[in-house]
């Protein structure tokens, strides 16, 4: 159902991406890179209102015509961007949200790998399993 | 008795291996040391042990086996390994252990495919059962890291060590 899933660096550098096989690659990089934009706008906008209520996720960043753009951001400022199909409109807003979680959950414990040192690109395998299974999810 | 959080325990552990990684130029030399360290710890461990457990002598070496997985292991590491695939002869037995705390979150790098993460494990039951005048040899031959359903230690019994002297190897 996702698309598209990526992680980027609190410096807005992807650690993650990966994309469907069947569509273009460069132009889902594109849509990440300028949700970026968004993102940040987002958390300047309502930064402290966010901190305050202790909410990751960012919610719709835009909608293209075939695409939505989801965001979600670590209090570490790392980015979760997920791209979906928008013909899938089974797919609301919880479960999105619940997606991200898992995300983060994933990304954790890449973090807790002692073999990773943070800051690189994410070569493992338990998270491209997770992220696949994302991917291939029907709703 | 303190618990300590298991997350910082393994990368604790985490982290004195990449440490090692990083000082050594080959996975062989790393194992060794990690042998090394675990039989240091082994050393003092058991006096710890006994204390604290209240463990007479053991008959035979089933009932050394049953110590170590059902009291040894649950103690410092909260797990109970199972003891299977004994040898005809009684003297070689395995530990199945289902989850390593040691290894939570860890992938082993393709760089890295000969390093026995966990070989600490050996060192310290290697050097604990050399100070109740046992020689023992301890190695690891499946490892959940490297893809095997279970993680199994091999325990082999080489012989009693007569005189009360430990060797030289600290």
């Amino acid at each position: 159902m996702a698309v598209c899933i990526a992680v980027i660096a609190k410096e807005n550098y992807p650690l993650y991406i990966r994309s469907v096989p069947t569509e273009n690659e460069l132009k889902f990089h594109y849509t990440v890179h300028t949700s970026l934009d968004v993102v940040d706008e987002k958390i300047s906008a309502m930064g402290k209102a966010l901190v305050d209520q202790r909410e990751l996720y960012l919610g719709l960043l835009y909608p293209t015509e075939d695409y939505k753009v989801y965001g979600y951001v670590t209090n570490s400022k790392v980015k979760f961007v997920m791209v979906v199909d928008s013909s899938n409109t089974a797919l609301r807003d919880n479960e999105i949200r619940s997606m991200f979680r898992k995300l983060h959950n994933s990304y954790t414990d890449i973090m807790c790998n002692p073999f990773y040192n943070p800051g690189d690109r994410i070569h493992s395998k338990a998270f491209d399993n997770m992220v696949t299974s994302m991917m291939m999810q029907v709703c | 008795m303190h618990l300590m959080n298991s997350e910082l325990f393994t990368l604790t552990y985490g982290a004195l291996v990449t440490q090692l990684c990083k000082d050594y130029e080959n996975d062989e030399d790393v194992n060794k040391q990690l042998d090394k360290m675990g039989y240091n710890i082994g050393v003092r461990l058991i006096e710890d042990f006994l204390a604290r457990s209240n463990v007479g002598r053991c008959h035979d070496f089933r009932e050394t086996a049953d110590v170590i997985a059902k009291i040894a292991f649950k103690m410092y590491l909260g797990i109970t390994p199972s003891i299977t695939n004994w040898s005809p002869g009684g003297d070689e037995f395995s530990l199945i252990l289902e989850n390593n705390p040691l290894v939570d979150f860890v992938e082993l790098p393709d760089n890295h495919s000969s390093l026995i993460y966990s070989n600490l494990l050996c060192g310290v039951l290697r050097g604990a059962l050399e100070m109740v005048q046992m020689a023992v040899d301890v190695k690891f031959v499946q490892d959940t890291l490297k893809g095997d359903s279970v993680t199994e230690i091999r325990m082999k019994f080489i012989r009693r060590i007569e005189d009360n002297l430990p060797a030289g190897e600290e």
